[in-house]
């Protein structure tokens, strides 16, 4: 089995960092494999080590909970087991996943990240390790505390990373003065910035969170009773990579996202309920772009909001009409 | 001889009062039915595109807003039906429409320009309605208003037919039959036109609330007695 340290970092933080989209992928013989546990349940050990505030056992609680959010999507099949507390670091690249507290003072913008060991070939994830930043203070508390990050929450954002997600883009941010951007609403766990101190709303997974980790790891009838859409997005005639594709359905409220992931500007969003939806095409620029994609430089952000002209309709399976968007220079 | 005149004397009394009420109209009588209307549209609900907010409250972040309606448009119809006696009746039927399903989709947050996003749908609903005729207004021998109640099932699917809607629809209305012909002891026993003005609750189908809508709906139609 060859294996090889993934060096991308995954991370819900303060400003930017990682490099991923909906689902990370290896590429090896010209062939690309989505990264994911093939196995399951998927162990996980607790490091011993709390921190001001955690002591260990609060730590393990929080992460359990967080474990078991995920693991509790119906249409999803991964599931984990806590395999007990270790001495062992996060990021020993010991075949072990472990999960603790570890001081980064320098990564100030950085709450906690996540990496893996995985099989090249395969694209089969063979450990994830997560660490959360003492450089920060952390809660626990049932209701969260103004002072403090809740542990949870981010938890359940690293897990997402864990289990093989990257981030979502649906989300919006403002620009603070100091560089910095400030949350002022997002339809993802799996949104890379991080909402904010004593917030506790994101330890509850939303529709694009569920569709991802359904589409990972499906189970039951998820694909043939969910829908798929389709398309590409143009501006002047060419392909767009990296525009950020979303879906609303009016009868749920869901948000469900995804990118052009090509050239060619072509897209694919899975998981969608049967019925009409409103697509929407935006730029990426509520996060970093390197939040999303190892080569933000090729990523065209350039362009204004463009909804398609005609509601689509997911079916029940499969993909319906081919959606084509013409997006407009900003 | 004798007997029968008798029989023909006693019978002329009876006759006048017979000739006051007896109907023009069969009753008795299969009648189908064929036409076509128009269905008004009706808001089928706002939604927001919501975000979660990045505060302790739950209050969300509007992304943008949809406003959703389906237009009116043009309905056919067939139907069948039994009238036990000149008064009372029953139906059923088959009501076909392909309205368009359109989207209203304005505040966005990152201001985009308002757009009207669409699909056509097609609508089916079968029902089954009893019909009172209003003996009492009639105009002339051959012309009856008539009220009519009923219920049915709702059955919507979207473009390209893959996904299928299902809802109910009640109806309360009335109109007016016209007899172009009633003739009896025939196969065709009378043929006329009929015209039906109803108001009609559907629930479920495509519909972005919970609540029944309420369609306005005009019908005119051709009918056949046997």
């Amino acid at each position: 089995m060859k294996v090889a340290l993934l060096v991308c970092v995954c991370v819900a933080i303060l400003s930017q960092d990682a490099a991923a989209y909906l689902q990370f992928t290896t590429s090896a013989g010209g062939q690309t494999r989505v990264l994911k546990w093939q196995r399951t349940p998927v162990r996980w050990f607790a490091a011993d080590r709390g921190a001001a505030g955690v002591p260990a056992s609060d730590f393990q609680g929080a992460m359990a909970r967080a474990f078991a959010t995920w693991e509790a999507v119906p249409t999803a099949s991964i599931a984990f087991q806590f395999a007990g507390f270790t001495g062992a670091q996060p990021f020993d690249d010991d075949g072990v996943s472990v999960l603790g507290f570890q001081d980064h003072p320098e990564m100030d913008r950085v709450l906690g990240a996540t990496g893996f060991l995985i099989d090249t070939l395969t694209g089969e994830i063979v450990e994830s390790d997560i660490f959360f930043n003492t450089a920060f203070l952390w809660s626990t508390a049932a209701q969260g505390d103004p002072n403090r990050f809740d542990l949870e929450s981010v938890a359940l954002h690293e897990i997402g990373h864990f289990s093989g997600l990257g981030h979502s883009a649906i989300g919006e941010t403002e620009m603070r003065p100091d560089g910095t951007r400030r949350v002022l609403g997002s339809g993802a766990v799996m949104f890379p910035i991080a909402m904010g101190r004593g917030i506790t709303q994101d330890r509850e997974l939303q529709p694009d969170d569920v569709a991802g980790i359904s589409d990972l790891y499906p189970a039951g009838e998820f694909r043939e009773s969910t829908g798929v859409a389709r398309g590409r997005i143009t501006r002047n005639g060419t392909g767009l990579l990296g525009a950020h594709v979303v879906a609303f359905n009016p009868a749920t409220g869901s948000l469900i996202a995804s990118f052009t992931l090509n050239t060619d500007g072509e897209f694919e969003l899975a998981g969608l309920r049967p019925g009409p939806h409103i697509i929407r095409v935006e730029p990426i620029d509520d996060a970093g772009v390197d939040s999303f994609f190892n080569r933000p430089s090729a990523i065209d952000v350039g362009f204004l909001v463009t909804f398609y002209d005609r509601l689509y309709v997911a079916p029940r399976g499969g993909a319906g009409e081919r959606v084509t968007v013409a997006v407009r220079p900003r | 001889m004798i007997r029968l005149v008798a029989i023909a004397i006693a019978l002329i009394p009876a006759l006048p009062a017979a000739a006051q009420t007896r109907d023009a109209v069969p009753a008795g009588r299969l009648e189908v039915d064929a036409g076509g209307g128009w269905l008004g549209g009706a808001s089928l609900g706002s939604d927001d595109a919501n975000l979660r907010a990045a505060t302790a409250t739950p209050a969300p972040f509007r992304l943008f807003s949809v406003d959703t309606r389906l237009q009116s448009a043009p309905t056919f119809h067939v139907k069948a039906g039994f009238s036990f006696n000149p008064r009372f009746g029953v139906e059923g039927g088959l009501t076909y429409g392909h309205p368009e399903l359109r989207a209203s989709v304005s505040n966005d947050a990152e201001s985009a320009p308002p757009i009207a996003v669409a699909e056509r749908i097609d609508q089916y609903s079968f029902d089954a309605s009893v019909i009172i005729m209003i003996r009492e207004l009639a105009i002339g021998q051959r012309t009856r208003p008539f009220v009519s109640g009923g219920a049915g099932y709702l059955r919507e699917l979207h473009e390209g037919q893959t996904v299928v809607e299902q809802g109910r629809v009640f109806h309360l209305g009335g109109g007016v039959k016209h007899w172009l012909m009633a003739r009896d002891r025939r196969f065709i026993s009378g043929a006329g036109i009929r015209m039906d003005a109803r108001l009609y609750l559907m629930s479920g189908g495509i519909a972005f609330d919970d609540g029944p809508r309420p369609h306005g709906a005009v019908s005119g139609s051709v009918f056949v007695s046997f």
